[in-house]
């Protein structure tokens, strides 16, 4: 996130610590920096200020009353206890658990969110006592629909309004809201309406108990026998991040991560449903030459046609920076000259979608661009080279990845621009693929999500993407496909043995990235546009380039 | 029977008092005739002279209150007048809108020349009906007479008035929460800060919302100054209040008293004393939310802001509710609790939760389950309550529920001790303990 301009700092003590913080921080980010924890469920830092859950009271000395850390702003000189060093505010949210829980119905045995639940994390943290509680609880809605993809438990619910304050600020499409009064308020879907907005899965993201689950995932798993990856939806430029659940192999579960500078905290329903879409049923996992099951060898042989060729290269926009890079570096060693095209197309946003959707499925074109491949206008540039396809005049064609010709380009007339070339290859992961009878060459290549490196978003943020499925057998990464096909042509790119070592070695060799690691870029990114490459370290790399 | 200045309630005996000819014809809209050709701030400095406090229950100073909007505003200013009276017990704002609707015209009307407002509005308790059809009727009749509009008695000054009837939630008479449901959002009270809609209020514009009593007050204190409302009363409670009397009184109405009277004196002398010759045994002063006070607590303790307060209670409201030694304190404390867990509006969670609780409890015990610790049990909830909620319903809900088992524990003992046993051990099955508050 770019930092305030030069808001003045504010000196302040938490716990007895003293922290400066710039004019406006509230009291539970103040916190963060003395490294206190204070608890909260309503608040939330891109939605407006509820108050309501009085979970993050805290005490400011000479204040008579606990004030609540979310709605006061730090002053000089304030002097804040929490949790750690007030008793009273140690009481009131001890106190304030206990209210949320009588009437909550403690079926955690049955409950979705039970494992990634802010109630029972904070139960055990902050009260972790049996309920003085003898009474009949009150009985709300259950397992009601508010939506395609949304169901509510009402008696479940804490009533923080996270979700309604998310449908009448973020998306403002106003489906939810609060009826009743007292224990029996309950969230509710306004008279004649559905909770069917594009971004609607984020309401169950943002509830932080299990009152709102995904209608589509509840009851397939227990969270603490999943696999969770911490990676960016592929789904568009936008590249959200994600937290991604997995079972067997088999998606489970996807999250969205809080990062200011990206997404906030939302996640729109097409990434989020059809996280698995980019797997397809039928995996194509062995070579193929003229459509025929081959091996690598006959694969490579065919290949070595590619040496001292005009290329038309068709790259797909999901490849990973570190791969449009080992494309740069294949090109320049095996063809004549090449003409390159990023299968870019852009579509017409809804209102709500246009809230956090761009408007490609091209999650990592900027890459491209960054690497020097493509440049100008990138849907031409693609029309351009496809018309060359069809044309039938290319001798040799390179399609690097299943979107490297969008499925509705790829008609009989680029079909058989593919298959008249001399030489043809094509990687893929789905065998049912067209391509899989066009191309001379067809090779096993991996979807984005068995892949790990590097991604660069529409607003120039470089981010780390973690392979978050297992690898299928005899699949191989785009990058690793290329350096077969060097080898095919007698040179040789990378002594890279997986993606990790990839990255690295891409890293120390690319100066406008240089100083950076794996670990800084995991997280939250880099911004691209106001980084400024280490000097020394740039200075290094271009010394390393020139012996290499 | 001492005798009290009639401010307030002087003329609703009269004929067509309602109407604008028979408020007219006692000397009705003289006063701001006069307030019209006065500078605004010298309205305000009279009203402060006359040290007149909210008659809605907190008793904040009402000129006060009217310095709160920022120097150098240049929004529109908002007054609204808060008749959403719901507080149980008290019935007293609903007398003048009914039989002297122009008088609280009056009164709004100097108050929005003193804080030139050009826009206000009538904020009524929606099951008032009879109340709302008064002081609809007198609100038309005085835009027809051009009292109201664009070009109020000629002078220039523009301002519009509405009647707005809520719609049943005891919470819109929170200002804040009033101000909500006039914008059109559910009745949830705001956050505080900001402290005082006379800075951010009304769709982010400055407002004041004051009680109707307060606003009927204000054609007296301009007519006769400041000073003479001040010399009525205490030095801090000035002026007169209206008190809706009721329970066990041999006559249960609404009284005009001048602040100070002698409480007891109130039940004997105004009230015609205790039904039936029966004993005192408990008075709420201030309406169902504040403190009860033993009988035997009475004694000296004069009804004005400042004595009942160090008696342990508030003048609130003015709801003077009076028990004798029939009555059942357990029943009570249910049906208050009963009251406050139905109406808590359940934005945040101590009050949503916590009210519902204590009813329960109550329930249990009025109902012969009560258990040992339960008594314990209502007073922690209260401390956990009371001070950690968005608006004053914490207080509102846990006040009197403390006062109750505070003052009439042997009530509440006896009741439990008939608990049955077999019950009693479902708590002791629980194997933890009880003491003192979280």
């Amino acid at each position: 996130m770019a930092a305030p301009e030069a808001a003045p700092l504010v000196n302040l003590t938490i716990d007895g610590k003293k922290v400066s913080v710039p004019k406006g921080t509230n009291l539970i980010d103040a916190a963060k920096v003395a490294g206190v924890d204070v608890p909260f469920y309503c608040y939330h830092p891109h939605l407006s200020v509820a108050g309501n859950c009085r979970m993050c009271q805290v005490q400011i000395k000479g204040q008579p009353k606990l004030a609540i850390g979310c709605n006061t702003t730090v002053a000089e000189g304030m002097e804040v206890l929490t949790q750690h060093s007030s008793k009273d505010v140690k009481d009131a949210q001890a106190a304030t658990l206990e209210f949320i829980l009588i009437n909550h119905p403690l079926d955690c045995t049955v409950c979705d969110q039970a494992g990634h639940c802010k109630l029972q994390d904070y139960h055990y943290e902050h009260n972790a006592r049996p309920s003085r509680f003898l009474e009949e609880k009150e009985h709300k809605v259950k397992a009601e629909p508010l939506g395609p993809h949304v169901i509510l438990d009402g008696e479940r619910c804490i009533m923080c309004t996270r979700c309604i304050r998310f449908c009448d600020e973020v998306t403002k499409t106003s489906e939810l809201g609060m009826l009743n009064r007292g224990d029996r308020s309950v969230i509710a879907i306004n008279p004649g309406r559905e909770l069917a907005n594009p971004l609607s899965g984020t309401v169950v993201d943002l509830c932080p108990v299990g009152a709102l689950t995904h209608r589509d995932w509840r009851f397939n798993t227990r969270i603490w026998f999943t696999e969770q990856t911490e990676t960016i939806c592929p789904g568009c430029s936008t590249g959200c991040n994600v937290k991604v659940a997995t079972r067997d192999g088999q998606v489970v579960q996807v999250k969205a991560r809080l990062n200011s500078a990206v997404n906030k905290e939302w996640l729109c329903d097409e990434g989020r449903y059809g996280f698995d879409r980019f797997l397809p049923a039928k995996r194509l996992s062995a070579p193929l030459v003229r459509g025929q099951n081959s091996t690598w060898d006959v694969a490579a042989t065919e290949m070595a046609a590619l040496k001292g060729q005009d290329v038309l290269v068709f790259v797909a926009p999901d490849l990973l920076l570190e791969e449009y890079f080992m494309l740069k570096a294949l090109l320049g060693k095996i063809a004549k000259s090449a003409q390159i095209a990023v299968a870019y197309r852009e579509r017409k946003l809804s209102e709500v979608e246009a809230v956090l959707v761009s408007p490609d499925y091209a999650p990592n074109f900027k890459a491209a661009e960054f690497m020097g491949l493509v440049g100008g206008n990138l849907t031409s540039g693609y029309e351009e080279a496809l018309f060359k396809l069809r044309s039938g005049s290319c001798q040799a064609v390179l399609c690097f990845g299943d979107r490297s010709i969008l499925a509705q380009d790829l008609d009989d007339t680029a079909l058989r621009g593919l298959s008249s070339a001399r030489v043809s290859v094509a990687t893929f992961t789905d065998a049912t693929s067209k391509f899989a009878q066009a191309a001379r060459v067809s090779l096993p290549g991996r979807s984005i999500l068995e892949k790990s490196g590097l991604l660069i978003n529409r607003k120039n943020r470089l981010q780390y993407s973690a392979r978050c499925v297992p690898l299928l057998e005899g699949s191989e990464p785009e990058w690793r496909l290329m350096q077969r096909i060097a080898g095919a042509c007698g040179a040789q790119l990378t002594a890279a043995q997986d993606d990790r070592a990839l990255s690295v070695t891409f890293l120390g060799l690319e100066p406008r990235l240089a100083g950076l690691r794996i670990a800084s870029v995991k997280g939250q990114g880099v911004c691209l546009n106001s980084y400024q490459p280490n000097a020394a370290a740039a200075a290094g790399q271009r010394e390393a380039g020139a012996q290499a | 029977m001492a005798q009290h200045p009639s401010i307030l309630l002087k003329n609703i005996k009269q004929p067509g008092q309602h109407t604008l000819s028979g408020y007219e014809s006692r000397g009705g809209y003289s006063t701001i005739r006069k307030v019209l050709k006065m500078e605004p701030a010298k309205v305000t400095d009279e009203v402060k002279t006359s040290g007149l406090r909210g008659r809605g229950g907190a008793g904040f100073g009402c000129g006060v209150k009217w310095g709160f909007i920022p120097k150098g505003n240049t929004k529109p200013v908002y007054l609204i007048n808060n008749a959403d009276e719901s507080e149980p017990g008290t019935f007293k704002d609903r007398v003048l809108l009914e039989l002297d609707p122009h008088l609280v015209i009056e009164g709004m009307l100097i108050c929005a020349w003193a804080v030139q407002s050009n826009w206000s509005c009538i904020y009524i308790r929606g099951e008032y009906g009879y109340p709302y059809t008064r002081i609809k009727a007198a609100v038309d009749e005085a835009y027809a007479k051009g009292y109201l509009g664009d070009n109020i008695f000629g002078t220039g000054f523009k301002h519009h008035m509405v009647v707005h009837r809520g719609a049943g939630a005891y919470i819109c008479g929170e200002e804040t929460a009033l101000l909500n449901s006039l914008e059109g959002k559910k009745g949830q009270p705001r956050l505080k800060p900001p402290f005082f809609p006379a800075a951010i209020g009304l769709y982010g514009c400055p407002t004041i919302v004051n009680n109707t009593e307060t606003l009927a007050a204000l054609p007296w204190i301009l007519e006769n100054g400041g000073k003479a409302y001040a010399a009525i009363g205490t030095e801090k409670s000035t002026g007169t209040k209206l008190i809706s009397a009721s329970g066990h009184i041999n006559k249960p109405g609404v009284y005009e008293i001048a602040l100070g009277y002698p409480l007891l004196q109130f039940i004997e002398d105004e009230c015609g004393g205790i039904r039936g010759g029966k004993k005192l045994k408990a008075v709420i002063p201030g309406g169902s939310s504040m403190p009860v006070l033993r009988a035997d607590e009475l004694a000296g303790v004069n009804i004005d802001y400042e004595s009942l307060v160090k008696a342990g209670s508030h003048l609130g409201s003015g709801g003077f509710m009076v028990m004798d030694e029939t009555t059942d304190m357990v029943e009570v404390a249910l049906n208050v609790a009963h009251f406050y867990a139905h109406e808590s509006c359940g934005q945040c969670t101590p009050c949503r939760e916590g009210g519902h609780w204590i009813e329960k409890i109550f329930r249990r015990i009025a109902h012969g389950d009560g258990l040992g610790g339960d008594v314990q049990l209502v007073e922690s909830i209260c401390g956990q309550v009371a001070g950690h909620t968005i608006c004053a319903f914490g207080e509102a809900l846990s006040w009197p529920a403390q006062a109750f088992i505070r003052k009439f524990p042997d009530e509440f003992k006896h009741k439990i001790g008939d608990a049955l046993v077999g019950i009693r051990s479902k708590r002791e099955s629980l194997n933890f303990e009880y003491e003192g508050a979280h």
